[in-house]
């Protein structure tokens, strides 16, 4: 098993679009803290920012996206076609030779995604809420570890869920599309809220309930909201997985 | 030694194999031949443990294709293409395959010189020949040094010395005890390769033995296997 391990580590490393999922988590977070400084300030002068601990972890919700696009890539890059020459053939085919155990090689694959985005995701976000402090000078209430370790799991969970729906769709489009666009230009989710509360335990607005505390009407205790959010990852990746065992290569 | 029993397997509604049954034994070259359609890959798929059979059974030395650990150090397969995605270098795929299998990184080496891709060993995937893609399968099916061998169509898309190269190929893994099974739907090719011949038409296996059992009554193979198609209305 740790050789499969170490083989999926440097399959994922090995990919250019890895690299991007990697950069955008990484650097777009803090370099949005520092851009968005001076009309936060200006904000928090003027009275207008009452949570001023939830400017560091919205200013880190991005670091998300670099999660996603991981889970998306560990699963989309098998099905790649490899050349124009042979539309049907794919890397799939050289995994599967390689660890005929489909239920191994699926652990295998979600170990390096989780051990990837926690050190990613812990590094990203210890890096904005630094640069956070030294351009407000503090956050109030100040920043707490628990709320970091909040923040770190959900990316973990968000890029689970991704890595399940791209093994169910066996396209990374179609997850990419409705996570990204979910999370960063209409959430379908916050418009359910208007509908039912419910709504609040969707999987991709449930887990923000585990580090940031002005999130609308709904409350929902931090630990719940993991437990939640948990609960959509194992159904997904149960689904998947005996999709993927079922299913022909 | 390759055993297949009974394989059946059915594409939506149509049967497409119909109990295909046949050895690959070591030490020898079988050639598996058929026209386009036939259910040469399809089979090879069952045998490798891509796809699932309907019924029958399909073994490598005694046990399926997934029960093996650390299967490439028994079998090596080339199927379509090169396996590797095209962002990747010859050499990065060759490592990740080599250590999920417990084999060390430096048989990527050793299998590019083996195909004679080590000046290319650098050069992504996805910029490879079709000549180069079947060498780079070909170096991905032997990183284990395997006893079985199953190839499917392996001379396609590669130039007349790559040919040469690969049947002197093909006859030294026999010669050295290994079971080689190859696909191919030129008779010509198998006719100077192979010791057994199986001729699978239709998804169903209608000669088998060696290939001068196979050729009697024949001027050629390629006269045999016509006449075992006869009225198949193959497609090429």
């Amino acid at each position: 098993m740790v050789n499969l391990i170490r083989a999926e580590l440097a399959k994922l490393l090995g990919l250019p679009t890895a690299w991007i999922g990697l950069a955008v988590g990484s650097v777009v977070a803090p370099l949005l803290a520092v851009l968005n400084a001076g009309a936060v300030r200006a904000a928090i002068a003027a009275g207008r920012y009452e949570f001023s601990a939830d400017l560091a972890y919205s200013s880190i919700q991005i670091v998300m996206l670099g999660g996603l696009i991981l889970g998306v890539v560990t699963v989309s890059s098998e099905y790649t076609p490899t050349s124009d020459d042979a539309p049907g053939a794919r890397q799939i085919t050289t995994t599967l030779l390689a660890e005929p155990r489909r239920c191994r090689l699926l652990a295998a694959k979600a170990i390096v995604l989780v051990l990837v985005v926690a050190v990613q995701g812990t590094v990203t976000a210890v890096v904005t809420l630094l640069v956070v402090e030294h351009e407000h000078g503090g956050t109030y209430p100040p920043a707490e570890p628990a709320r970091v370790a909040g923040a770190v799991l959900e990316w973990v969970l968000l890029s689970l869920l991704a890595y399940a729906l791209t093994l169910i769709f066996r396209n990374g489009i179609v997850t990419l599309t409705l996570l990204v666009v979910n999370s960063g230009v209409v959430s379908v989710s916050w418009l359910l809220m208007k509908v039912t509360p419910l709504a609040a335990y969707l999987p991709d607005v449930v887990g923000k309930h585990m580090y940031l505390s002005d999130l609308g009407d709904v409350r929902i205790h931090p630990v719940v909201a993991g437990a939640v959010l948990l609960g959509w990852v194992v159904g997904l990746l149960v689904l998947a997985a005996r999709l993927f065992e079922r299913r022909e290569a | 030694m390759i055993t297949i029993d009974g394989l059946t397997r059915d594409r939506g509604k149509t049967r497409i194999l119909h109990e295909v049954t046949f050895r690959a034994r070591p030490g020898r070259v079988t050639g598996f031949l058929g026209p386009n359609g036939a259910g040469k890959t399809s089979t090879l798929r069952l045998l490798l443990g891509l796809d699932r059979p309907r019924a029958g059974t399909a073994l490598i030395d005694g046990r399926p294709y997934a029960a093996w650990d650390r299967p490439l150090t028994v079998t090596g397969a080339l199927l379509d293409g090169s396996g590797a995605h095209r962002s990747r270098t010859a050499r990065a795929h060759l490592r990740w395959v080599a250590t999920g299998n417990g084999l060390p990184r430096s048989r990527a080496d050793e299998v590019l010189e083996i195909v004679g891709l080590t000046a290319d060993a650098g050069k992504r995937a996805g910029k490879y020949s079709l000549g180069m893609s079947r060498r780079l399968g070909l170096a991905t099916a032997l990183l284990g040094d395997p006893r079985v061998l199953i190839l499917d169509e392996p001379i396609n898309g590669l130039d007349p010395a790559g040919i040469r190269w690969m049947r002197g190929f093909l006859r030294e893994a026999a010669a050295e005890g290994r079971t080689v099974l190859l696909s191919s739907h030129l008779m010509g090719e198998l006719a100077e390769t192979a010791d057994d011949v199986v001729i699978i038409v239709a998804g169903r296996v209608v000669a088998d033995g060696t290939l001068a059992e196979v050729v009697a009554g024949h001027p050629s193979l390629e006269d045999a296997f016509l006449a075992h198609t006869a009225g198949e209305g193959t497609s090429w």
